[in-house]
């Protein structure tokens, strides 16, 4: 019992930080149809901001996470207006290539320019060690993660579902043409969109550092692991890619526990009959 | 299509104008892609030796030609090597991080008449694939048996392995088992992990229910090693008197700033650590750092490059110059030196490189820096893998 | 009026049949196979294998380009060509060059049934996750076999025969690269019958309107998994032909990094054309060649900004943008 307890809570915080992590691709690639194969460029580059605040100008880890969120967003804009804006209702190969194409770029610059060791952003004592559960102990970090996942959870189903620019934003995912005739900007909304997904990426990039470490390769590293997240889960549906997340990491970590060698086995032939039986992800919204 | 072709032999004529005497030496490594580092280091490396020795043996100039493969791949790998020794025409061929592709080049060597010094992959087997290979880095086997004596010496009867699950890690594995079980000791389990492995939270608890005194692991030098390092003390291993026990591959000093305190006190077995306290070494840190730029990216692939520009530097110096592979390897068969890592000598049967294994600590200097700390030697050991290679 | 439509018809019609015959594609294959030789004698190996990867892209093509499939697990069908040819060589002593080419072709073929079976189970994003399960399930098996496969050293002392006992595959590599362009312009003639064969022009129909090839009582399902297994066959002559000339096979060559890889060279030359299939592959190797041979350290940047620039100012992939621009040209003067 107390065993399959422990799995539990480590299988809880291994899903809540790939959720973090996703749930931004689940913004572009559901809502704004982009395979955006650059999610975790992105992270990556937010992971690199926080570490240079944190770590080599000595800010806070708040200030940290904000600087990263604000700086890869800076970033982005840029990227987004010359780039993505041609490709957005582009073949997804099309799609493909392109956000591979800003990927090794990334990648590179970052090699050239921080070279390929490890970046770590340190923690604040508060999140430092672990925390007695009584039957186990687990790292009080992890539990800031959990903290944070349900969190951006409850912030984008509010912002989505509850609130004007939600409104337009679905109205502009059904019938973009429509919904210009009826006097929205329909560019802003995609691009608001798109800083948010941003936004998100850089955040799970810093705060899941712990787990997934910082270098330059980690933007295609971790490329599949956040593909197949976002499909399981159905694009575009928080509740879909929470779900997915707290099952993918439920079967990662048993496996892990029962079988290690067969671990990957494990996952991917899970992967395999759940999109079988949902081909629409667990909360399908993609018509 | 025509343009492309014209362009590219039009570099090939460029690139190919060699000079008069001239001995170029191929050097293939993980130049960029997620290895980018160790590729990193055999560059520094190989140019601390320039800077320390000049670039000419004798009155030849040495030129280094450099390619690329980011992973694993033995095709392009052996791509790579062909078109380095038939169109640059490369004397030797040296790098190789990983064992598929030097593996994969073996098969060039006989027929190119070009000696291979692998500078880092660690498999026992690629020695006996060709008599054309010297290496001047370690075995997995070399690295690792040592540590097995000290978990048994520190009172460890029950160890549990926990390994990646490929070539290098079942080495690991076995090399442990076989030592752990010759001292007296018990594996009680043996664990393999996917190298993709990213959260090692369950396995601590597979190692926690095993109730082993001791875990041995082997993660290839990279990310997993940081969220493996947090996980085993985030766990309560740590705090529950699990010792552990690591090849120095887990704690090379690129990754330990990362890795922070979390690192503090783990014990390793590795041949080189860039501390090592000696003049030589002093002198090569000094020249690898300035090659580097980045003093914290230097790690031990930097060693097993540097040794292997000296052992060329004496096969050129037998050859005078002069393409004659049987002759450059025989050379060096035996010969023994003070390297950076401590004396050396390449084994005269195996061709591999007989070295000292230290027992290191991780721990911080007065400014504060992480380092592994030689705490203890094991000298002169060779390679006990080739024993158990399939032949 | 009427002579001006005639010529119109006929002029076009005479090139336009010797491009469908395929004769133009094998004269082109020929001579670029020639040039290669003549241009970069001392590098064949290279040549080999782009010829190799080629055949890979080739595969793809057929299921992605002409039946619209989306996968990112492609590698598996070549791997397992790779590997039962090497697997054929070792421990069968099946060392004859055809003979291994012919394991291969079977063993993709075998595995382009698996994979199919499973890929086609869905479609869009849920088809590209199969195909990414698929391909890491793959890798992982050849991992644990490593009895048969060598595990993560791969599966090394692959020796093929002389061919005929006259030609050796020595350190030049010449005989591997005729063979292997050979078997290239092979394949491209009996893939260009396929694709103007009434069951060609099926699958570019399932492609366009599912719904609409079922009404006419076709199996949309059938057509495609029979695409696969002949895809998968010459994406195992391709492995093949990779483990002869290089004698190694590892398990780079059953990863996502490959599949995705000769997706990019795929969507690069163009999708939907055995051209841009083939333009697309030597393309982005030669780029990917000269770059990192130039500068090891950071070539990756500009293979990214190739990409990207293709993106944008080719959007149809190399070959058919060109295509798309002789076509303007030649309406606009008449």
């Amino acid at each position: 019992m107390q065993t399959v307890l422990s799995i539990a809570v480590d299988a809880l915080a291994y899903g809540m930080v790939l959720f973090v992590i996703s749930i931004g691709l689940s913004v572009t690639m559901g809502l704004m149809r982009v395979v955006n194969l650059a999610h975790g460029a992105f992270a990556m580059i937010g992971g690199y901001f926080a570490s240079y605040a944190v770590r080599d100008l000595g800010l806070g880890y708040a200030a940290g996470i904000l600087i990263a969120i604000v700086g890869t967003v800076i970033i982005a804009i840029p990227v987004e207006r010359f780039l993505y804006r041609r490709i957005y209702g582009a073949p997804q190969l099309t799609q493909v290539l392109m956000t591979i194409g800003i990927t090794f770029c990334v990648i590179g610059i970052t090699n050239f320019t921080f070279g390929p060791t490890l970046k770590t952003v340190p923690l604040p004592a508060m999140l430092q060690g672990s925390v007695d559960l009584g039957f186990r102990s687990i790292a009080t970090h992890r539990i800031f993660v959990i903290i944070c996942g349900f969190a951006v959870a409850a912030g984008l189903w509010f912002l989505i579902e509850r609130t004007n620019f939600g409104i337009k934003l679905r109205a502009t995912i059904d019938n973009a043409a429509m919904t210009a005739a009826l006097g929205v900007r329909t560019e802003l909304v995609y691009a608001v969109s798109f800083a948010v997904a941003i936004a998100l990426a850089a955040f799970g990039g810093v705060i899941g550092a712990e787990l997934l470490p910082l270098e330059p390769y980690y933007a295609l590293r971790y490329m599949v692991t956040f593909l197949v997240v976002v499909s399981v889960g159905g694009a575009g549906s928080i509740p879909g890619a929470l779900i997915a997340c707290l099952l993918l990491g439920a079967i990662d970590t048993t496996g892990r526990y029962l079988a290690p060698e067969y671990g990957e086995f494990f996952f991917y032939l899970a992967v395999i009959l759940i999109v079988t039986l949902f081909p629409r992800g667990l909360v399908g919204r993609m018509k | 299509m025509k343009k492309l072709f014209a362009a590219a032999v039009a570099l090939v004529a460029l690139s190919g104008a060699a000079y008069a005497d001239t001995i170029k030496i191929g050097v293939i490594g993980p130049f960029s892609g997620p290895f980018a580092l160790q590729g990193k280091n055999f560059k520094a490396g190989i140019d601390a030796w320039f800077a320390l020795n000049g670039n000419k043996v004798g009155s030849d100039e040495i030129q280094i030609v450099y390619r690329d493969v980011p992973q694993a791949d033995p095709a392009r790998s052996k791509a790579l090597a062909q078109e380095l020794v038939v169109r640059e025409g490369v004397q030797y061929l040296a790098g190789f991080y990983f064992t598929p592709d030097a593996m994969a080049a073996t098969a060039l060597l006989q027929q190119g008449n070009v000696p291979m010094v692998v500078m880092n992959a660690a498999t026992s087997a690629i020695i006996t694939s060709s008599p054309l290979v010297v290496r001047t880095s370690f075995t997995t086997w070399q690295t690792t048996t040592p540590i097995a004596k000290v978990a048994k010496e520190q009172g460890v009867t029950k160890a549990i392995t926990l390994v990646s699950d490929y070539g290098p890690g079942i080495d690991a594995e076995n090399a442990f088992k076989a030592a752990f079980e010759k001292e007296g000791g018990k594996v009680v389990e043996t664990i393999r992990m996917p190298l993709s492995t990213n959260d090692f939270a369950p396995l601590m608890q597979r190692v926690k229910d095993s109730g082993a005194e001791g875990l041995f692991t082997f993660l290839p030098s990279g990310p997993p090693t940081l969220a493996f390092v947090k996980a085993y003390n985030d766990n309560g291993l740590k705090t529950r008197g699990v010792k552990f026990y690591a090849t120095g591959d887990l704690t090379q000093e690129s990754d330990l700033p990362a890795l922070g305190d979390a690192a503090l006190g783990l014990q390793t077995t590795y041949h080189y650590a860039v501390s090592h306290d000696s003049p030589e070494n002093k002198t090569f840190v000094a020249a690898a750092e300035k090659a580097i730029g980045n003093p914290t990216e230097l790690s031990f692939p930097a060693v097993g490059a540097f040794d292997g520009m000296y052992v060329i530097s004496k096969m050129i110096e037998a050859t005078g110059g002069k393409q004659d592979a049987k002759k450059a390897v025989e050379a060096v068969k035996g010969l023994s030196w003070t390297s950076p890592r401590g004396p050396v000598s390449i084994d005269p049967d195996s061709r591999h490189i007989t070295e000292n294994i230290y027992l290191r600590e991780v721990s911080k200097d007065a400014n504060g820096k992480y380092y592994n700390k030689e705490v203890r030697t094991f000298e002169k050991q060779g390679d006990p893998g080739l024993g158990f290679v399939k032949k | 009026m009427a002579v001006s439509m005639d010529q119109s018809l006929t002029a076009p019609s005479l090139v336009k049949r010797l491009a469908d015959s395929g004769l133009i594609g094998v004269f082109a294959i020929v001579l670029a196979g020639a040039m290669g030789y003549l241009l970069m004698p001392n590098n064949l190996a290279l040549l080999t294998q782009i010829v190799a990867v080629a055949l890979l892209v080739l595969s793809i093509d057929l299921v992605t380009g002409y039946c619209g499939v989306a996968t990112l697990g492609h590698a598996a069908l070549f791997g397992a060509g790779a590997y039962g040819a090497g697997i054929a060589a070792v421990h069968f002593g099946i060392t004859d060059p055809v003979a291994m080419t012919a394991v291969g072709l079977l063993a993709g073929a075998l595995a382009g049934l698996v994979s199919g079976l499973v890929i086609l189970r869905a479609h869009g994003l849920a088809q590209l996750v199969l195909s990414i399960a698929v391909i890491h399930l793959f890798h992982e098996a050849a991992n644990k076999a490593s009895g048969w496969t060598g595990g993560s050293d791969g599966l090394s002392a692959i020796m093929p025969n002389a061919f005929f006992g006259l030609f050796e595959f020595d350190l030049w590599g010449r005989t591997a690269y005729v063979y292997g362009v050979v078997l290239l312009g092979l394949v491209f003639i009996l893939l260009q019958i396929l694709v103007r064969s009434p069951f060609g022009m099926l699958a570019r129909g399932v492609r366009q309107d599912q719904i609409r090839i079922a009404a006419m009582g076709a199996s949309s399902h059938a057509v495609l998994l029979r695409m696969y297994v002949i895809s998968g066959a010459v994406a195992g002559i391709g492995g093949a032909l990779s483990a002869i000339s290089t004698q190694v096979v590892g398990l780079d060559s059953l990863s996502f990094t490959l599949s995705a890889e000769a997706l990019v060279m795929l969507v690069l030359g163009g999708t939907g054309s055995l051209y841009g299939a083939m333009i697309g592959t030597v393309v982005f190797m030669l780029f990917e060649d000269t770059l990192s041979a130039a500068n090891p350290f950071h070539w990756l940047t500009v293979v990214g900004a190739l990409l990207i620039a293709v993106v944008l100012f080719a959007p149809k992939g190399l070959y058919g943008t060109a295509v798309a621009l002789a076509d303007r040209f030649r309406r606009r003067p008449a």
